[in-house]
């Protein structure tokens, strides 16, 4: 039985390996660029947001951690956004509207994306939500967070200060 | 002089010429034996010339292949992604754009999906000035083909947009060009989309 269990836990150990190196493996690479439609009717590309730092959110409206991060994301936007940070929320819920009525009952001000074919969220390997990616003034993927948890936050803000110094 | 002094004396000079004998009868043998070295010195720095000669031209030769087999192969490479005989590239431009906000186009050949291009305002500003893009390229066999193609954006009124044109291409040998243009037909009050070929 204790075999067993260590042998489980073994599996969910490299299972979890597995999906956190799949995104961590863009880290340094150039990111992919894409184009959504977003929450404002325009059309947002990736690519003309080079020259600042971004911070790619994928979430949904049935993550949890998602729903308790995103107030706490759209702060670090209202407060960088004028010295060349970008936000752009990727939600990849099948219908939209449920995804629109949250970030009203939120309030938040950020961009969100809206990704129902999935094919950024596969461009990007996400498999587990949310997922945080910071990318710099040149376009290269620098930090990839996977999940959420209380004082990840803090995390975010000495990365973006240290992207926003360089 | 006595007999003693004449006969050391007479010893000393025998020694002597002796010993120029054998000097002089070694002196040819060590010249011999440098001047052989010397030849075969000779012919083994000519023997490893020659090696090196050849050895550079096989180098040389080689590196000559491998860029025309690099050539070949790029060239072949192009002409089995795009080859021109059957390459058929579609491009977008804009008129003034007062009754037309572009915001996707759709391209369909023979029912099937072959681009979707969502454009944001910078690209559209970019096609208001005059720029061309290409949105899609693809290879087509010889014969009629459909081209759908969707316009999806803001119409007069500020209201949603969304209007389809059909051509049929007629696919020859050689490579085709298409341009899709959105235009105002102020008479109309109304935009305009046009498929042209390129000539």
């Amino acid at each position: 039985m204790k075999g067993l269990k260590t042998y489980l836990l073994g599996a969910a150990l490299s299972i979890f390996a597995a999906t956190s190196l799949a995104s961590s493996s863009l880290v340094g690479q150039a990111a992919p660029d894409f184009v959504l439609k977003s929450s404002s009717g325009e059309n947002m590309r990736l690519s003309e947001h080079r020259g600042d730092v971004v911070m790619i959110n994928f979430w949904a409206t049935w993550c949890g951690p998602c729903r308790q991060e995103m107030p706490l994301l759209d702060d670090l936007y209202s407060r960088y956004q004028r010295v060349g940070f970008t936000l752009l929320g990727v939600n990849i819920d099948d219908d939209s509207r449920r995804a629109m009525q949250m970030i009203e009952e939120l309030g938040v001000n950020f961009p969100v994306l809206f990704d129902e074919r999935k094919e950024v969220s596969q461009l990007y390997e996400v498999e587990a939500m949310p997922v945080t990616v910071l990318v710099d003034r040149e376009g290269n993927v620098r930090h990839v967070h996977h999940g959420y948890k209380p004082g990840y936050e803090e995390n975010y803000l000495t990365e973006i200060r240290s992207l926003l110094r360089e | 002089m006595t007999a003693k002094r004449f006969f050391c004396i007479t010893g000393l000079v025998w020694l002597a010429s002796v010993t120029a004998l054998q000097a002089q009868d070694a002196a040819p043998l060590d010249s011999d034996a440098v001047f052989a070295d010397a030849q075969s010195l000779e012919v083994d720095e000519a023997q490893a010339r020659a090696e090196f000669r050849s050895l550079d031209e096989d180098v040389q030769s080689l590196k000559k292949e491998v860029l025309d087999l690099n050539r070949d192969l790029f060239l072949l490479e192009e002409e089995l992604l795009f080859p021109a005989n059957s390459q058929v590239a579609f491009f977008i431009s804009m008129d003034v754009g007062e009754y037309f906000d572009l915001d996707s186009v759709n391209l369909k050949i023979d029912g099937k999906e072959v681009a979707n291009y969502l454009y944001t305002q910078r690209e559209v500003d970019a096609l208001l000035r005059g720029g061309v893009h290409r949105v899609h390229m693809e290879n087509l066999k010889v014969g009629d083909h459909e081209l759908v193609a969707v316009f999806t954006g803001e119409g007069p009124h500020v209201r949603d947009y969304r209007r389809g044109a059909t051509i049929s291409i007629g696919k020859g040998i050689g490579a085709k060009y298409v341009e899709l243009e959105i235009t105002d037909r102020v008479r109309k009050q109304q935009p305009e989309f046009v498929i042209q070929e390129w000539e």
